[in-house]
C-alpha cells in the first residue's frame, strides 16, 4: 500500500473538483485530487458546450443569471485556450409567445446580463441557416467551452501549486477518527494497488455520485438526483453562435458552435442511475425535431454523435421529486459537521460548468469557515497556464480555424494523423508521453482523436500503431485499446444512426471488419 | 440492337457490362464516380466466415441462410461468377475456387480469401513462415511492429507457428514529404530507380527464408513493379492491403474498366443516376443529372449494380426509414431494431436491400417483379452482410453473371 498525507482531498475530478484543488492550492493547503477515472470524464465533459451570458437563466433564475454574467467574462479571462467567445442569439421561433422576450430583457436588466434585441433581419445575417420566422431575436455574450480544456488547465493550475492530481483512482473506503475524517483509501485502478491518503478534510465533489462518497464517511440519505440531458452533435457548425429558443427552458432549446461541430441540447430526466444513462429514441426524435424549429432543415444534417450527461442537482423540496428542469441550478453545500456530526467533511451539489470557480470560491470559504482559518481567494485574478508552443506565445480565446492554422506551419514536417481533427502526429505523441497509461479515449478528450465525421474510422489504427511503434504500449494492449475505442465510439453513434453517418459506418466497416478482420484478431489486454 | 444499361462501376457493375458486350449487346454504363473496388483490397473473397472460418467456400455457401443471396444463387452460379473473373484476368489472380487461404491484414490478423493477386501470393500463410514487414515512417497507414505483433500471436490453423518481425524505413515517397499515402508510395515506386533505392536499404537487413511484406503499394500502374522488387531483394515479396484508397483494387479497377472500354461499352462517369421512366410493368429509361440537365438513357434491358448503404443507393433517414434511393424498390430484411448496440458490422441493417429471384430480376417479399426487365447484382442484394461474411466479391461475380445471361437469354 502506497500512502501519502495531505491537508485536503478533493473527490471527484470535474469543473468543480478541479476548481476546489486549485482554489486550495493557491490558498496554501497541501492538496490531493482523486478521480475513479479521467479528469472530466464525467458530466463536464459530457454537456453542450455553452459558456452561459446568464441569458438562459434572466426569467427562470435570476440569481444564477447574474453569477453566468460574471463567470463568464471571469472565464474567458483566465482560460482562454477553453473559450472561443462566439456570442449568442436568443431568437423567438415562430409558435413561441414573443411577449417572453420582454420579460426576458428586463431580467436581463436587473441581473447585469447583457443583451441586445436586434432585428430578425440582422439575426438572419449573423446565422443564415436559422429560422426565417423567428419574431424576435436578442444577442447575448454567450460563448462556446471546451470541458476538458476548461478542466485541464485548471489542474495544471492547481499542479503548479503543488495540489496531486491522481486520476482512475477509485475511493473505496473513507476512515474517521472518532467525529474527525482522516483518511481516504483509493484503489489504483491501473495498477491495482491501494493507496491510502492522510488528511484532515475531504471536499466531495463527486457530482452525481457525491452520495455514494458521503455514504463511505457515514453520512448517509445525501439526496443528490441525477438529472440525464441528452446532446447530439452534428458534423459541422449549422450555427457560428450559440443560438438559444427565447422561450422558458425547456427540451432542445439551445445549439452550440463547439469546434468544428455544433450541439444540440439538451433533455432532463430523473436519472436514477448515473452509471447507466439511457439514450431513448424518443429524446433523440425530440432533439431532431427542436433542431428543425431553430435551423429548418436539421434533419438533413448529419448527425455523428449522442451522448448522455447526468447534472448533480440538489433535492429541493419545493419542487416535485421527478421534475429535476426546475430545480435549484444554484450549488448546494452540505456540512456534515452540522448535518451529521462528522467534521472535516463537505458535500457539494448542483450548480454548473459556468460557474464553476465561483463555487470552488464558495465551497474553499466554507472549509476555511469549518477551519478557523482565511485566505483570500485569487482564482478571477490569476489565469491558467497554457500549453504554449514557445515562450513568447500569448494565449488568445479558441478559435476554429486555430488547429488549421498550426498544421499549415507543420504540415511539411509532422504527418496529420487525424484529419477530421486536424490532429498531427506530434499533438498524439506529447499528450502520449505526458500520460502514457491513458486510453484512446483519454487522449481524444484532450485531442480530440476520433471525434470528426470518420468517427475513428482512419485514425484509430494510426493513433494505436504509433503509440505500439514508440514502445508506450505492447501488442496486446495496443489491440486492447484499438478494440475498446471502437467499442466506445460506437456507443455514442448507433442511437443516431441515419442518412450519411449510416455510409460511414459502412466505410469504417469495410475498414475494419473487411480489410482488416479485427474481430478475429487475437485477444486483447483488458484496458482500463 | 438490343441495348443494357447498367448502373454502377464496382465489380458487379464492370463485370455484367463486359459479359453483355462481349456477347454482343450494346451496353451504356453510368455511374456517379469510380465505382466500390478502390475500397476492396483486390483480392476475391468468396466466403471466409459463416460465422466461423471457412475453408471450402462454395461448399459452405449452401449452409447460408436462406435469405442470403447465395441460396438464390446457389453453388453453381458462384463458381461461374468466378470462373468468369479468372477468365477476364487470367494470370493476374492465384488459387483456386475450392480453397480458401490465409493472408496477413495491416493489423497482423489472418484474413480467409479465395483469389489473391501475384503481388500478395507470398504472404499466404504457411507452417513456420518468416515474415518481415516493411514499414515507412512517412506512411501513416501501416505499423509493421503492429501487424508483427499480432502475427507471432498466432499459429497456423493446423498448429504451425509463425515468425514475423517489423522494419520502419525513413524514407519519404517524395522527398521533404511528412505525409504520404499509399498512392503516393506506388506512383513512386512506379519508378525503377525508386525501387532500386530501395532494395539497396533493406536488402542488408534481410535473413535468409524471410517473405518480405510491403503495404499494398508497390507499384500502381507498373505491373511489373513486384517481380523487380522480388529480383532486387532476392526475397519473395508480397503485399499487405491497407485501408481505402486501397492500391489493389485501385489496379483491378483500371484492369477491368479497360475490358469494359475494350469491350465497346460506353461508360458515362461523373453523374448520379436520378430518375426513371416506366410504363407500369417496364423501365423504359433512367435519367443521369448531368450538368445542366437530366439526360435519359433509354434501353430494354436494367442492370442495376449500385451497391449498398455505403455507396447511398441505400438509405435510412432520420426517421429511420429504409430506402432504395432510385426506383424505390421495395426492400427485403426489414424490421424492428435494425440498429443496436450490439457489434457495428453486424447490424440487420445491413442485411436490408433489394430482393432477387434466380434470374436476378428484382422482385418484391411476395416474389412478385415490380419491373420485368430491371435486374439487379452486387451489393444492393438483400440478405448478406458482405465485410463480416467476407462474400462481397463472391456476391458481385455470381449476381452480375448470372442477371447477364439472363438478360441474353431473354428471360
Amino acid at each position: 500500500m502506497r500512502s501519502l498525507d495531505v491537508d485536503v482531498v478533493v473527490v471527484g475530478g470535474g469543473s468543480t473538483g478541479v476548481g476546489v484543488v486549485r482554489d486550495v492550492a493557491m490558498r496554501g493547503y497541501k492538496a490531493v485530487l482523486v478521480d475513479r477515472a479521467d479528469l472530466a470524464q464525467g458530466t463536464s465533459g459530457r454537456f453542450h458546450g455553452l459558456l452561459h451570458s446568464g441569458g438562459r437563466y434572466v426569467v427562470s433564475d435570476p440569481n444564477s443569471a447574474r453569477e453566468c454574467a460574471e463567470e463568464n467574462v471571469i472565464v474567458t479571462r483566465i482560460q482562454p485556450t477553453a473559450v472561443e467567445t462566439t456570442g449568442g442569439l436568443f431568437v423567438c421561433g415562430p409558435d413561441d409567445d414573443p411577449d417572453f422576450g420582454d420579460k426576458f430583457l428586463a431580467g436581463a436588466a436587473a441581473n447585469g446580463v447583457p443583451a441586445t434585441e436586434i432585428t430578425v433581419a440582422q439575426a438572419l445575417e449573423l446565422e443564415p441557416r436559422v429560422n426565417p420566422g423567428i419574431k424576435r431575436a436578442i444577442a447575448v455574450q454567450d460563448g462556446s467551452v471546451d470541458g476538458w480544456q476548461l478542466v485541464w488547465t485548471a489542474a495544471q493550475s492547481a499542479k503548479e501549486y503543488g495540489a496531486e492530481v491522481l486520476t482512475y483512482h477509485k475511493v473505496t473506503r473513507i476512515e474517521r477518527d472518532g467525529d474527525q475524517v482522516s483518511a481516504v483509501i483509493c484503489t489504483d485502478l491501473k495498477n491495482g494497488e491501494e493507496v491510502r491518503i492522510g488528511c484532515h478534510f475531504i471536499l466531495n465533489c463527486a457530482g452525481a455520485w457525491a452520495g455514494e462518497i458521503a455514504g463511505m464517511a457515514d453520512c448517509h440519505d445525501v439526496q443528490v438526483v441525477p438529472g440525464r440531458g441528452i446532446m447530439v452533435a452534428m458534423n459541422h457548425r449549422l450555427v457560428n453562435s450559440v443560438v438559444n429558443r427565447l422561450i422558458y427552458p425547456s427540451d432542445g432549446d439551445i445549439i452550440v458552435p463547439v469546434h468544428t461541430v455544433c450541439i444540440i441540447g439538451t433533455t432532463d430526466v430523473k436519472a436514477p442511475d448515473p452509471d447507466h444513462l439511457p439514450i431513448p429514441h424518443d429524446e433523440v426524435q425530440k432533439m431532431f425535431d427542436a433542431g428543425e424549429v431553430l435551423v429548418p432543415g436539421f434533419r438533413n444534417a448529419r448527425a455523428l454523435h449522442v451522448w448522455a450527461g447526468a447534472r448533480p442537482l440538489v433535492k429541493d423540496s419545493r419542487v416535485g421529486a421527478g421534475d429535476t428542469r426546475h430545480m435549484s441550478r444554484g450549488m448546494g453545500i452540505l456540512n456534515h459537521a452540522e448535518r451529521d456530526g462528522l467534521k472535516g467533511l463537505l458535500t457539494i451539489s448542483g450548480g454548473k460548468l459556468t460557474t464553476y470557480r465561483l463555487m470552488a470560491e464558495h465551497i474553499v470559504d466554507a472549509m476555511e469557515a469549518e477551519l478557523g482559518t482565511s485566505h483570500p481567494c485569487r482564482t478571477a485574478e490569476e489565469p491558467c497556464p497554457t500549453p504554449a508552443p514557445d515562450p513568447t506565445y500569448v494565449p488568445t480565446n479558441y478559435h476554429v480555424t486555430h488547429r488549421l492554422h498550426d498544421r499549415e506551419h507543420d504540415r511539411m514536417e509532422d504527418p496529420i494523423l487525424c484529419e477530421c481533427e486536424l490532429m498531427s502526429r506530434r499533438m498524439f505523441t506529447d499528450k502520449l508521453a505526458e500520460q502514457p497509461s491513458a486510453s484512446l479515449d483519454d487522449l481524444r478528450r484532450q485531442l480530440r482523436l476520433g471525434m470528426g465525421p470518420c468517427q475513428g474510422g482512419f485514425c484509430t489504427v494510426r493513433a494505436t500503431g504509433v503509440a505500439h511503434e514508440l514502445g508506450t504500449v505492447d501488442t496486446e494492449r495496443a489491440t486492447g485499446l484499438l478494440r475498446l475505442f471502437l467499442e466506445h465510439r460506437w456507443l455514442g453513434l448507433w442511437p443516431i444512426l441515419y442518412g450519411d453517418q449510416v455510409r460511414q459506418t459502412a466505410l469504417d466497416n469495410w475498414i475494419f471488419s473487411g480489410t482488416l478482420d479485427v474481430e478475429h484478431l487475437p485477444e486483447g489486454a483488458e484496458v482500463v | 440492337m438490343a441495348n443494357t444499361v447498367v448502373i454502377g462501376a464496382g465489380l458487379s457493375g464492370l463485370v455484367a457490362a463486359i459479359r453483355l458486350a462481349r456477347a454482343g449487346r450494346g451496353v451504356t454504363l453510368l455511374t456517379k464516380g469510380i465505382g466500390g473496388l478502390p475500397l476492396s483490397q483486390g483480392t476475391v473473397d468468396i466466403l471466409g466466415y459463416a460465422p466461423d472460418r471457412v475453408e471450402t467456400p462454395i461448399q459452405a455457401s449452401a449452409s447460408m441462410p436462406e435469405a442470403h443471396p447465395y441460396r438464390v444463387l446457389g453453388p453453381a452460379a458462384i463458381a461461374a461468377g468466378v470462373a468468369y473473373v479468372q477468365e477476364l484476368l487470367g494470370d493476374r489472380l492465384v488459387g483456386s475456387p475450392e480453397r480458401n487461404v490465409l493472408l496477413p491484414t495491416a493489423v497482423g490478423s489472418l484474413r480467409p480469401t479465395c483469389l489473391v493477386p501475384t503481388s500478395m501470393t507470398a504472404g499466404v500463410v504457411t507452417g513456420g513462415i518468416r515474415y518481415v514487414l516493411v514499414g515507412f515512417r512517412q506512411l501513416k497507414d501501416f505499423y509493421p511492429l503492429l501487424c508483427a505483433g499480432n502475427l507471432e500471436r498466432q499459429t497456423t490453423p493446423d498448429g504451425q507457428p509463425i515468425h514475423a518481425r517489423g522494419i520502419i524505413l525513413d524514407m519519404p515517397a517524395v522527398e521533404d514529404m511528412a505525409d504520404s499515402n499509399a498512392i503516393g508510395y506506388a506512383r513512386s515506386l512506379d519508378n525503377p530507380a525508386y525501387r532500386i533505392k530501395l532494395a539497396a536499404v533493406i536488402k542488408p537487413m534481410l535473413e535468409d527464408g524471410e517473405v518480405v511484406g510491403f503495404p499494398a503499394m508497390v507499384g500502381e500502374h507498373d505491373a511489373s513493379a513486384h517481380r523487380h522488387l522480388e529480383q532486387l531483394l532476392d526475397h519473395p515479396v508480397f503485399e499487405v492491403p491497407l485501408p481505402p484508397p486501397g492500391v489493389p483494387g485501385m489496379r483491378l479497377n483500371a484492369l477491368l474498366t479497360g475490358l469494359a472500354k475494350e469491350a465497346g461499352v460506353r461508360i458515362v462517369a461523373g453523374a448520379r443516376v436520378v430518375t426513371f421512366e416506366s410504363d407500369g410493368d417496364r423501365i423504359l429509361s433512367v435519367g443521369q443529372a448531368t450538368a445542366g440537365r437530366i439526360r435519359q438513357y433509354a434501353a430494354d434491358t436494367f442492370v442495376y449494380a449500385p451497391g449498398g448503404f455505403e455507396s447511398g443507393a441505400l438509405n435510412m433517414d432520420s426517421y429511420g426509414t429504409v430506402t432504395e434511393t432510385l426506383f424505390d424498390l421495395p426492400l427485403h430484411g426489414l424490421g424492428p431494431d435494425l440498429i443496436t448496440a450490439g457489434e457495428p458490422a453486424d447490424q440487420a441493417l445491413f442485411r436490408v436491400g433489394v430482393g432477387v429471384d434466380k434470374e436476378m430480376r428484382v422482385v418484391d417479399p411476395a416474389g412478385n417483379a415490380p419491373y420485368s426487365n430491371l435486374y439487379a447484382a452486387g451489393g444492393i442484394l438483400a440478405g448478406a452482410i458482405r465485410w463480416s461474411e467476407k462474400s462481397g466479391d463472391g456476391i458481385a461475380l455470381a449476381s452480375a453473371v448470372t442477371a447477364a445471361d439472363s438478360i441474353l437469354k431473354g428471360a
